[in-house]
């Protein structure tokens, strides 16, 4: 298991290396110009070509490209071109909100979704079924920011009972941290919820058409034992999979949430850079995120194992 | 229902929320009694009011950063930090002295030194600086308090480029930090203005910090704009950034933030339907909508096609796609310059109030146009470039120009438009932009009425009759002669097509009823504003 996880950690360094290269190439060839931004509306073509030359974005891409690969792998990511401030500062700033919004999302769904599958699967063809699929189809189909606005408007403006917008660290307590953040988990864990409920609900409908469950039935066994220890157990790979996937579901879904609720987190951050073109921040947060991404599915796959013995490394 | 409509309807919901009486968040109330919290008109993303000339840093450096004159409502310039100034009799030296006990927020006095290394960063920047560069022989500190400016030609708008608030602004900084190269940025914060930065509470993007500064001296006089005593009456400003509109008009009406610089004017009447907000006009000069042809390639090489285009349009249609209904908000504009101000002109302006398609036609026929396709490039991030595009793109149709309409973000019109090769190599033909009436007083500062071919701003129009006219401006010795030069100014840049402007409009500001002293200007002046 120790040489899985080793060789799995040492694999993961030439994905990076290849999305290090297509980040950085992809934002070569796109349009825009971070000295335009930089140099404001009414600057003369002259100043916002000093502004270039100073940031050294008129050297060669391979230049470019070479001492930014360079300095990433002695773990520098840069400096932002707009508030010159180290990258990896801008992101340790941002990071502790969005870590929190996707624990917690990732936290409601799973304790909500995986429950209403297991339910809906076992009441097949009820209404209760019919609900749970019908929840899935409307936070499939509903925009987050709409689910945003509207929770924002029930329960901060209407009831007054959480606040609009904004981030409090969760140094400053549990409640102040949870009271900003539970709206936003609610909107962003929507469409997860839906999406983790629909396919535990097919996976479950069916093992439960498995002739060890038919047996462990007529053996008397209760429901409850026969669905969360029999069967969800022998559907878990699929659902562990799909909250796999889902994290990068997640990762697109915090920019709009963070835009929607101020949540100072990376979505916001990945946004502005790419607005105003901060080549070494956005670079260093998609990096950043592969990381994540390559990391879960690692976690994922060493969770195989422990919800199926069959499987071994 | 799309985007925009939700946002109206769920921001518009809020506020029978709030009729029915909604109470303060329990969130930090009692460590809010002496902080602003205030929801700027963008993010401030870099913080070198040289390096970086965007409104956001100038409205932000304003409160940390001095200058030795300040603009006035009246649009004259007033001392700030200077004590006095001497000019000799021929005009061509100038010499200043500060006022005493001027410190900066480390603790060091201001001196003249600090002040001559200020002026040369600003000068290196700055469209008046550099004319001032020209025709400068030397720029010296005397004593501690006194530095001389001799010239080889007088320069009578000394005071004005000094005291102007368009950006970039002559900020005065400690010697070590303006000694930075203009074309980089500062890294070290540090003014003598009425506010200090905290820099460790600085997050790009979420949140900026300004705590009041105790040694500051403020001047005696009423503050008045960027002129007279600049006191702070709270502790600290917070400015926070919220990008989302419909999220900032909950958070006003929520209590949670104080002050918007910006509401988007689909929100203002749901504010203004709020029992704890005030909502008025933000800054009174304004806007002026504005879309650029390119002067070297087909078809607006031809000035007969520019013509036609300006005979054409109505600026009410830009104007309504830009504010809607609200006919405040919006006046027509037949010049270059902004309305209600002393050398506002409508001379010559009768292309821009013909809005005649036959006539334009005709014009296109006699132009000898075979079809170019024009590559309109619209910014659609920006609400005012996008509403202004879609209508550019009807009128250009509606007069026999063929459009190729290219939608984009304003990050890509600000490289494309630097482009000089021909629009179907990467090049363009027209884009949509806006300038603040602020900077659109008069020549000094206004780049974009500039005609001077290569040096001019994007669109490189050459005008010989326009840059005259600026000169004379210049020169002029009294308001009698600056009025002249304006009304021959503005004929020739409409005859000659220089740009195009939209129209003139006005933003609102929105504040909370305890917070008192806000009132309007060309940025949110901070001083005088206290909050219950």
């Amino acid at each position: 298991m120790l040489a899985f996880i080793v060789r799995r950690i040492i694999s993961t360094i030439p994905v990076m290396a290849f999305v290090a290269l297509f980040v950085f190439s992809l934002l070569y060839i796109a349009p825009g110009d971070p000295a335009a931004v930089i140099a404001g509306d009414q600057a003369s073509p002259a100043d916002v070509e000093r502004i270039r030359q100073s940031l050294g974005l008129d050297r060669p891409y391979l230049v470019r490209f070479g001492e930014w690969f360079f300095r990433v792998l002695q773990g520098d990511l840069g400096t932002s071109i707009f508030t010159s401030l180290p990258v990896t500062q801008l992101i340790g700033q941002r990071i502790e909100p969005t870590l929190s919004l996707m624990v917690l999302t990732l936290i409601l769904a799973v304790s909500i979704a995986v429950p209403l599958g297991v339910i809906a699967a076992w009441k097949a063809g009820t209404w209760v079924d019919r609900a749970v699929v019908g929840f899935a189809v409307f936070g499939f189909s509903v925009p987050v920011f709409v689910i945003g606005y509207l929770l924002a408007y029930i329960f901060a403006l209407k009831l007054d009972w959480l606040p609009v917008q904004g981030y409090t660290p969760i140094s400053q307590g549990i409640w102040p941290w949870f009271k900003n953040l539970i709206l936003p988990a609610i909107t962003l864990g929507t469409v997860y919820i839906a999406l983790i409920a629909r396919i535990t609900r097919a996976t479950m409908l069916e093992v439960l058409q498995q002739d060890y469950v038919r047996t462990a039935q007529a053996k008397g066994v209760n429901s409850r034992d026969v669905l969360f220890l029999h069967s969800l157990k022998n559907a878990a790979v699929p659902v562990v999979t799909i909250i796999g996937i889902g994290v990068a579901l997640l990762i697109g879904g915090a920019v709009v949430t963070e835009s929607v609720f101020a949540i100072p987190g990376l979505g916001r951050l990945t946004l502005d850079a790419i607005l105003r073109r901060d080549y070494p921040v956005i670079q260093g947060v998609v990096l950043i995120f592969s990381f994540v991404y390559v990391l879960v599915n690692l976690a994922v796959d060493l969770i195989y194992t422990l919800v199926d013995p069959r499987i071994r490394y | 229902m799309d985007r925009r409509s939700f946002l109206k309807t769920a921001a518009g919901t809020g506020v029978l929320a709030a009729s029915g009486g909604l109470a303060m968040p329990a969130l930090s109330q009692g460590a809010a009694a002496k902080t602003l919290r205030f929801v700027p008109q963008a993010n401030l993303a870099n913080f070198d009011p040289i390096w970086g000339t965007q409104y956001v840093v100038r409205n932000a450096a304003a409160l940390v950063w001095d200058t030795l004159y300040g603009i006035d409502s009246k649009f004259q310039p007033q001392r700030q930090m200077v004590e006095g100034e001497e000019v000799s009799s021929d005009g061509l030296t100038w010499t200043f002295k500060l006022r005493p006990g001027l410190k900066f927020h480390d603790g060091t006095p201001v001196l003249a030194k600090d002040v001559v290394q200020s002026l040369k960063r600003w000068q290196a920047r700055d469209p008046m600086g550099l004319m001032i560069k020209a025709i400068e022989n030397e720029l010296s500190a005397v004593d501690d308090r006194t530095w001389t400016w001799k010239l080889k030609q007088p320069f009578p708008k000394m005071l004005l480029a000094l005291a102007k608030n368009n950006a970039p602004c002559s900020f005065i900084m400690p010697e070590r930090i303006a000694k930075t190269d203009p074309f980089t940025q500062i890294t070290e914060y540090v003014g003598s203005g009425p506010m200090k930065f905290a820099r460790n509470e600085w997050v790009p993007g979420a949140k900026a910090v300004f705590e009041k500064f105790a040694d500051y001296v403020p001047r005696s006089e009423k503050a008045d704009w960027l002129a007279g005593g600049k006191n702070i009456l709270v502790d600290r400003v917070e400015w926070v950034i919220i990008p989302d509109a419909a999220t900032a008009a909950a958070a006003l009406q929520s209590g949670e933030v104080d002050w918007w610089e910006t509401p988007l004017s689909d929100l203002v009447p749901v504010l203004k339907g709020h029992k704890d907000i005030n909502v008025d006009i933000g800054d009174p000069l304004g806007n002026i909508g504005a879309f650029r042809m390119n002067h070297l390639h087909p078809p607006f090489n031809n000035l007969k096609v520019r013509q036609a285009v300006l005979t054409a349009m109505n600026q009410e249609d830009f104007m309504r796609a830009i504010v809607g209904d609200d006919d405040k908000l919006w006046k027509p504009l037949p010049g270059f310059f902004t309305p209600g101000t002393p050398l506002y002109t409508e001379a010559g302006g009768d292309m821009l109030k013909m809005k005649n398609i036959a006539a334009a036609k005709k014009l296109i026929a006699e132009s000898g146009y075979n079809g170019e396709p024009v590559i309109c490039v619209v910014a659609q991030d920006m609400s005012a470039t996008k509403a202004m595009g879609d209508v550019t793109a009807e009128l250009l149709k509606s007069i026999g120009l063929k459009v190729d309409f290219v939608a984009t973000d304003w990050g890509t019109v600000g490289a494309r438009r630097a482009q000089k090769t021909p629009p179907s190599q990467g090049g363009w033909s027209m884009f949509h932009t806006w300038h603040a009436g602020a900077d659109c007083l008069n020549p000094s500062s206004y780049t974009a009425i500039r005609a001077n071919g290569d040096k001019a701003w994007f669109g490189w129009p050459d005008v010989p009759a326009v840059e005259t006219e600026v000169t004379n401006w210049f020169n002029a010795k009294d308001m009698a002669e600056e009025k002249a030069a304006m009304d021959r100014l503005n004929k020739a840049a409409v005859e000659n097509v220089v740009y195009a402007p939209t129209g003139f409009y006005l933003g609102y500001q929105a504040w909370r009823k305890n917070v008192t002293g806000v009132t309007s200007g060309p940025l949110p002046f901070f001083w005088g504003v206290s909050k219950a």
